[in-house]
């Protein structure tokens, strides 16, 4: 048996146009502005919790487990070791950079925290955890206040041994 | 029910545009003061609650980052509304009723100045099928609600004028108000229109600012304040979505949900010293006194909305001021209100007392 049909349906409405469009203003705050002027200048700058001396890269304005105002920003040389990498293989709608490429956290000497960039100028299956890199810094046209100043890190040629080996 | 009160309140000054600081970076000093009046470390809080909008930040999960300011490490038990935090409030006051904790922080963050154009983002609350392809401007909705008011004769463009000429005098002595001063009748009349019958001064001015309330239950709360403001009431209602269906010159929502807060508390909106209502125009107020039957409050003493909006912190400002009120002795029973949508769609109001019972 089966049910008595009902009534048709109307034909559907599949679709709507009602394009927003929406520009926003966006605040980088004081500890961001810090960090991200320095990048212009090829610099990375990190910064020293007074409570309990964790070294954030990049810094925020105040020690997020303290809640202290971070002491005043210093230099790194920009060297450090890859902490964990993945090698990103499929393409994707926006995707800016030719598949397949490395993303990593990169531990820098001096830092407590990681950072997230490219590696470049090594092959995807030569990339290790505890390869050291150093930054490729943009042309002096193309520095600005972005993560885009830099434009990859690359090996520098040292094993230094693996993130869980590092004190 | 367990006793629950305000213990704390603190909030930043309301500003057309802070460009300085990002959220964390707004939000630290208010918790500090707020956590500091209460004489407690973060450690000793339960539950944070907190509420602010993606829409005006312009980001997914924005108020994560909100969260480097609460120090959530190790982690802590936390919830989040994408409205109002007032919202967050009852969420929190929820929570201390079940028994989970004896201390809860609510924070709201208002972050208006980040949308370049209101008018681009604000019709996205919109029904989307009927209202939002029309692109109504910002005001237009509070527009046709004022016009049905006058109309049915319940207010004036004059009584407008009124109301925000007490308002901003009232402001002067708020140090967080953006907006105060002394503006006569006529010069307030005398201003051009934004929608018919509405005036700029009409319109409560968004900006940003981030507000902060901590709650105790019981014993911790009468140890953490010398006059907790006891909340001896909260209920929230809803109305439709769709403005059309609605009577705009009635908040229904308002009135059931203050008539169930009343039934709760023991006592009513015309039991009250001082109401703090969320007017995002000067001609809702008229609307929400009917409502919550203000027939003898003091409304607005802060300025009000009036005088500072900064949206999705607005609603939890006026929890805050109208507790403010009992804990600084200066008001023994207090109304406190809070608006979400357009043209008033969902109300909340909180009833406080110096009595716990
Ligand atoms: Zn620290």
């Amino acid at each position: 048996m089966s049910a008595e049909p009902g009534p048709p349906l109307p034909q559907p409405i599949t679709s709507v146009k009602s394009p927003f469009r929406m520009d926003y203003t966006y605040v980088a705050g004081a500890g961001r502005s810090v960090f991200l002027r320095g990048l212009a200048e090829r610099k990375l700058l990190a910064r020293r919790c007074p409570g309990c001396s964790q070294v954030y890269l990049p810094p925020p304005e105040f020690c997020s487990r303290c809640l202290t105002e971070l002491e005043a920003p210093f230099e790194l040389d920009g060297r450090g070791t890859i902490a964990t990498f993945c090698v990103v293989s499929f393409p994707f709608p926006g995707q800016t950079i030719e598949a397949p490429y490395v993303v990593a956290h990169i531990h820098h000497h001096g830092a407590d925290t990681r950072l997230m960039h490219l590696i470049g100028d090594v092959a995807p299956d030569e990339v290790r955890i505890g390869m050291e890199v150093e930054p490729v810094w943009v042309g002096e046209d193309q520095l600005t206040t972005s993560m885009t100043s830099i434009r990859h890190y690359r090996p520098t040629g040292v094993a230094i041994g693996s993130e869980s080996t590092r004190a | 029910m367990r006793d629950i009160a305000v213990v704390s309140f603190a909030q930043s000054p309301c500003v057309a545009a802070n460009r300085r600081d990002d959220m964390a970076g707004f939000l630290l000093p208010v918790i500090r003061d707020a956590v500091q009046q209460a004489g407690i470390d973060r450690d000793q809080i339960d539950f944070f609650a907190s509420g602010s909008h993606d829409f005006f930040e312009g980001r997914t999960f924005a108020y994560i980052e909100s969260l480097d300011a609460v120090g959530a490490w190790p982690p802590i038990s936390e919830s989040h509304v994408e409205m109002d935090a007032a919202w967050a409030f009852h969420e929190a006051w929820a929570w201390l009723q079940l028994g989970q904790g004896d201390i809860a922080l609510v924070y709201g963050i208002g972050r208006g100045s980040l949308p370049r154009d209101l008018d681009q983002v604000l019709p996205a609350q919109l029904d989307p099928y009927y209202l939002a392809p029309l692109r109504p401007h910002r005001h237009a909705l509070a527009g046709l609600q004022a016009r049905a008011l006058l109309d049915a004769g319940r207010t004036s463009e004059q009584q407008l004028a009124e109301v925000v000429s007490r308002s901003l005098a009232a402001a002067v002595a708020n140090p967080a108000a953006q907006k105060s001063g002394a503006f006569s009748v006529a010069e307030l009349m005398a201003a051009p229109y934004v929608a018919s019958p509405l005036r700029e001064h009409d319109v409560a001015p968004c900006g940003d600012a981030a507000a902060v309330v901590v709650l105790a239950a019981g014993d911790t709360a009468r140890r953490l304040a010398d006059r907790p403001a006891w909340v001896r009431a909260i209920d929230h209602r809803m109305d439709t979505h769709y403005p059309g269906s609605r009577d705009l010159t009635r908040a229904e929502s308002a009135r059931i949900a203050g008539a169930r807060a009343a039934e709760l508390a023991g006592f009513a909106g015309y039991d009250v010293d001082v109401a703090e209502l969320h007017v995002q125009y000067s001609h809702q107020e008229m609307i929400l006194a009917d409502a919550l039957g203000l027939t003898g409050a003091l409304i607005n003493l802060s300025g009000g909305p009036l005088a500072g909006n900064p949206m999705t912190a607005t609603g939890l400002i006026r929890i805050g001021e109208a507790a403010a009120q009992i804990l600084d002795g200066r008001a023994g029973r207090t109304l406190a209100h809070a608006t979400n949508g357009p043209a008033l769609q969902q109300n909340l109001v909180c009833l406080m007392s110096t009595d716990p019972a």
